[in-house]
């Protein structure tokens, strides 16, 4: 009996989950006077407001967009970040632990502070309206330094002793002894770095303008705040549809990955 | 050797980045070498009047070609245009002005003073009456924009629904306005809601909505006034408490909804009355179902108020910039974008009212008005428009109001008269700031 | 001392500096200028365009005198009051019930999971819609049932707490998945001797749970409160900052001071004074929530 409510309690709890995500995809099939309805089936499924959304906004060019300047960023984040934490896990130099200290401060230094004159320096460098703006000011992150620090740290010294005897230089023992071993850390960052990039809008509502360079989530944004969605319903439901399915469908093959890297970032963060 | 590597890759990568964003910008800063630079706002229909008005002059003045160039899209033309002075990078000859961010252009230093032309005042009181002429008048005396179309915002009203609760057209005065909302805000089928609303105006505090319901309302009830005299606030008098309160008692007696409606319910018809500008024409033909009838009437005026009933006219203006390279030659373009070729092919491609005297009356544009008799609404109506004032931070002014409004109208806060005489204390206290 | 550093720097692993150089550049570029010059910007009066005017403090006495800058605070306030323990109570709950021996316990994580990795432009548009008093879903649920309609975000008294209600439905998925982290940590034995002395179920809950998952508690409380002054999508799309102002977060004001009205040191003014908020009230949750 108590199994049962176990299981009532959890399907009740999964259902107010899943069903607002099911309800949006259902709506936005919809024609529009049916919207306003709980049920997710209708006989009148089209791919009608898909049609108008594709017709007022440049979404192709916003999903290119989107994953040009998350996979710039990701593999970065990932090259640098490896590089930095490298460094000041497994070299000896004088200076190492003030970079430390300063990494650690630069992470509770909240963004509130950064903003304004960032965008200042955007405009200043004439980076509004370019990929750069979305791209260069993400490349590195304190959080995947400390990370591969982290991981770098529990790497056996003889691993690395081994590799310079053969003559291996430091670049070379990163990237053909430690990365293939580092796949958990780098799964971490490379998640982290994306979805955080992915779905960041604050940013691009901020550095670009043009219509053409916009991000997904921004266009998106856009669209359903600026009134270009004529108050179509329909159009706007199908646009955060399209906005979520991308990221919904890596979710799906590697969610596991998601949840583990969530968890460890919060943890460590 | 693995020290180059390191340099290197960076380097590629920022080569890669600054190759594939450039293609995407500048196009706008290539100036031709010879003649001038014209931007026009970006939708389908200025863009295609603009191409065909350019192409006429082209082969008039081939020694001056004109470029035709939209503004972007997705930002406001303010910004552009703001950044553009900053940068040097102008156009020689811009037809979107707002006159509500005229001061800043001018404290930029980026626009030509056109009534230093010999033939300014002669070619523009031709066709703008006097006293509309003067709203356009700078700070310092001067004029820097060429009064073009105006887009009048009145009423427009759902015959249907109208007729249905038996109330005539056209409603002249506040209580009429009211006591029809009466008569059609009810439950005529009995399934306990209500069928329609008087009136639907969007409820999220944007400084634009007011131009759309306090703005009109204000300057038809103070007889055509703006918020500004001579730089200083006047619009807290009575006009605005009137307007206050007529607005306050159409929530309060729920003629209009306090909701955020989604879709177009004017044109599903569930609204009797929408407050528009001549777009809406346009828009009614193109997706309103077949047996949608409308009509359009002034925008109401207090019960006490006599005397002729003015609007906002939201004008947009032409500028000449002053790092134009042919001042002569812009005037010449710009007095050929108003002439009354220009209007005509306006009003026939764009449906927008030229600021123009006499428009019934010329000639030029009788066949215009007879293929589309509701626009004589709007040509009647235009010569008792009004724009905004050209003051710093209009849009933060604005804000302000809204704020007031929301509290006053909306939510029934506060009474008009201290809403009013708090967003006349906020104001200037923000003037003051931003000094 | 400059030999000393010289000697030291000799003996270093001198590529050290250079595989560290990005991480120096960037901060340089992106921390520290804009560090120093958000110092500056808060004494003048800038557009971007116009050239920038020194006004002394003046953006501080405007700070001081400013009731939309307090009614942001005041909103956040609102905001973290209803969204922490909303937030606590279900992920732990949740984390509790996943943390028994079930089938599908993978399914469910994923299932709570979900809204935390969808953005947050999704989530904000998709509740629009669940909050719409004419048609919304919620609503039709509440008619259904016989209960009044409750006008979800056209009521000063109920926008923000809606709000924190979304916010809660889309973060507490991170916390469940932290929490689940914390229980598997607790060590058995802590459960077997209570059981021995004849505790109830509750007791151990109480007297043994919640105190083991006192690290993940802070946790949550930091990242909530981070997120509560970083509130900006949600009500910039769904409410606009209103009704009247109560939805208006520290974000949306700096945006809007910024981007809408180009008051460039202000809005630095703003961003300063918002981090040494957060930083203070961080500093403090620490201390309590530690001690306790």
């Amino acid at each position: 009996m108590k199994r049962f409510y176990l299981y009532l309690v959890l399907t009740v709890a999964g259902i107010t989950f899943i069903y607002p995500f099911l309800w949006m995809i259902a709506a936005s099939l919809k024609p529009e006077i049916e919207i306003g309805s709980l049920g997710l089936w209708s006989k009148n499924f089209s791919l009608e407001s898909y049609r108008l959304v594709v017709q007022k906004i440049p979404i192709w060019r916003a999903l290119f967009n989107s994953l040009f300047v998350s996979s710039c960023v990701t593999v970065s984040v990932i090259f640098f970040g490896s590089i930095v934490g490298y460094a000041l896990s497994r070299l000896n130099f004088w200076g190492r632990n003030l970079i430390l200290g300063v990494i650690l401060f630069t992470m509770v230094i909240p963004f509130q502070i950064t903003l304004i004159p960032m965008y200042i320096l955007m405009v200043k460098f004439s980076w509004v309206d370019t990929y750069l703006s979305l791209i260069v000011p993400g490349m590195i992150t304190a959080f995947s330094i400390l990370l591969f620090r982290q991981f770098f740290l529990d790497i056996p010294q003889d691993l690395i002793d081994a590799a310079r005897i053969d003559g291996c230089n430091d670049l070379t023992i990163l990237f053909r002894i430690i990365w293939p071993i580092s796949k958990p850390v780098i799964i971490t960052v490379g998640i982290i770095t994306f979805m955080t990039s992915w779905n960041d809008v604050l940013w691009p509502l901020i550095v670009i303008r043009n219509e053409k360079l916009m991000t997904m989530p921004q266009l998106v944004t856009i669209f359903a705040v600026g009134g270009q969605a004529e108050a179509q319903l329909g159009a706007m439901l199908a646009a955060a549809t399209l906005l979520a399915i991308p990221i919904i469908l890596v979710y799906a093959f590697f969610q596991r990955y998601f949840i583990e890297s969530m968890a460890t970032s919060g943890l460590k963060g | 050797m693995k020290f180059k590597i390191f340099l290197i890759l960076p380097i590629i990568a920022w080569l890669l980045l600054t190759a594939c964003s450039k293609g995407q910008q500048g196009k706008a800063e290539a100036k031709p070498r010879r003649g001038l630079t014209y931007w026009c706002a970006s939708n389908p229909q200025e863009y295609k009047l603009a191409k065909e008005l350019v192409k006429a002059w082209n082969q008039r003045h081939p020694e001056i070609p004109v470029k035709l160039q939209t503004l972007p899209a997705s930002q406001s033309s303010e910004e552009v245009l703001l950044a553009a002075i900053a940068g040097k990078t102008t156009p020689d000859i811009c037809s979107n002005m707002w006159p509500g961010a005229m001061d800043e252009f001018i404290a930029a230093g980026g626009l030509l003073r056109l009534d230093t032309f010999p033939d300014f005042r002669s070619y523009v009181t031709e066709r703008v009456m006097e006293d509309q002429l003067k709203t356009f008048q700078a700070k310092d005396g001067g004029y820097y924009q060429l009064p073009w179309k105006t887009n009048p915002i009145m009423v427009f009203y759902n015959k249907k629904i109208f007729r249905k609760a038996g109330v005539q057209p056209p409603l002249v005065t506040y209580s009429q306005f009211l006591s029809a909302a009466q008569k059609i805000v009810q439950d005529f089928d009995g399934d306990g809601q209500i069928d329609h609303w008087m009136l639907y105006r969007d409820i999220k505090p944007i400084w634009w909505q007011r131009l759309f319901d306090y703005y009109p309302f204000y300057i038809c009830a103070s007889g055509g006034r703006t918020l500004f005299e001579a730089d200083s606030i006047v619009f807290n008098n009575q006009a605005s408490v009137k307007v206050f309160r007529f607005f306050q008692t159409m929530y309060r007696r729920g003629y209009m909804p306090v909701t955020q409606f989604q879709g177009d319910q004017f044109l599903a018809e569930r609204l009797a009355t929408q407050i528009s500008g001549p777009w809406l024409v346009a828009h009614i033909q193109k997706f309103a179902p077949a047996d949608f009838e409308y009509g359009i009437m002034p925008i109401p005026k207090p019960d006490d108020y006599q005397g002729a009933v003015y609007t906002y006219g939201d004008p947009k203006n032409i500028s000449i910039f002053n790092n134009t390279k042919h001042p002569r030659a812009a005037w010449q373009f710009a007095k050929w974008l108003i002439s009354r070729h220009a209007d005509q092919r306006l009003l026939e491609i764009c449906d927008q009212i030229p600021m123009r005297k006499n428009l019934l009356s010329d000639s030029s544009f009788i066949a215009y008005f007879k293929a589309k008799p509701q626009m004589k609404m709007f040509a009647l109506q235009a010569p008792f428009t009004r724009g905004v004032d050209g003051v710093a931070d209009l849009k933060e002014i604005f804000n302000i109001i809204s704020q007031e409004y929301e509290a006053s109208v909306i939510y029934g806060r506060r009474p008009p008269e201290e809403a009013i005489e708090r967003a006349a204390k906020r104001v200037k206290v923000i003037r003051e700031w931003n000094r | 001392m400059l030999a000393y550093v010289k000697q030291k720097i000799k003996k270093s692993d001198k590529i050290g500096y250079l595989m560290s150089l990005p991480y120096l550049v960037s901060f340089a570029l992106f921390v520290a200028f804009p560090l120093g010059f958000s110092f500056i910007l808060i004494f003048h009066k800038w557009n971007v365009i116009t050239p920038m005017r020194w006004v002394g403090l003046k953006n501080f006495y405007r700070l001081f005198h400013d009731v939309e800058f307090f009614r942001a605070i005041y909103n956040t306030v609102v905001f973290l009051i209803i969204h922490i323990p909303l937030q606590i109570v279900f992920a732990l709950v949740i984390a509790v019930l996943l943390n028994q021996k079930i089938k599908l316990r993978g399914f469910f994580r994923a299932v709570f999971f979900m809204p935390v990795i969808v953005s947050g432009v999704v989530i904000t548009i998709l509740w629009q819609q669940l909050y719409a008093y004419e048609t919304g879903v919620l609503n039709l649920i509440l008619t259904q049932l016989g209960l009044p309609k409750i006008p979800w975000i056209n009521d000063p008294s109920w926008a923000m707490p809606s709000i924190a209600i979304m916010a809660t439905w889309k973060n507490v998925g991170l916390y469940i998945v932290l929490f689940l982290v914390g229980l598997q940590n607790i060590p058995k034995y802590l459960y077997e001797s209570a059981e021995l002395d004849g505790a109830t179920a509750w007791q151990k809950f109480w007297y043994i749970t919640v105190p083991s998952l006192n690290s993940t508690m802070v946790l949550v409380v930091i990242l909530s409160t981070i997120g509560g002054f970083s509130l900006f999508i949600e009500p910039f799309v769904m409410t606009g900052g209103g009704p009247m102002n109560s939805t208006l977060s520290a974000m949306l004001y700096i945006y809007n001071q910024a981007f809408y009205f180009g008051h460039m040191g202000y809005a630095a003014t703003l961003g300063f004074f918002f981090a040494f908020i957060i930083f203070i009230v961080v500093l403090i949750q620490k201390r309590v929530v530690e001690r306790k």
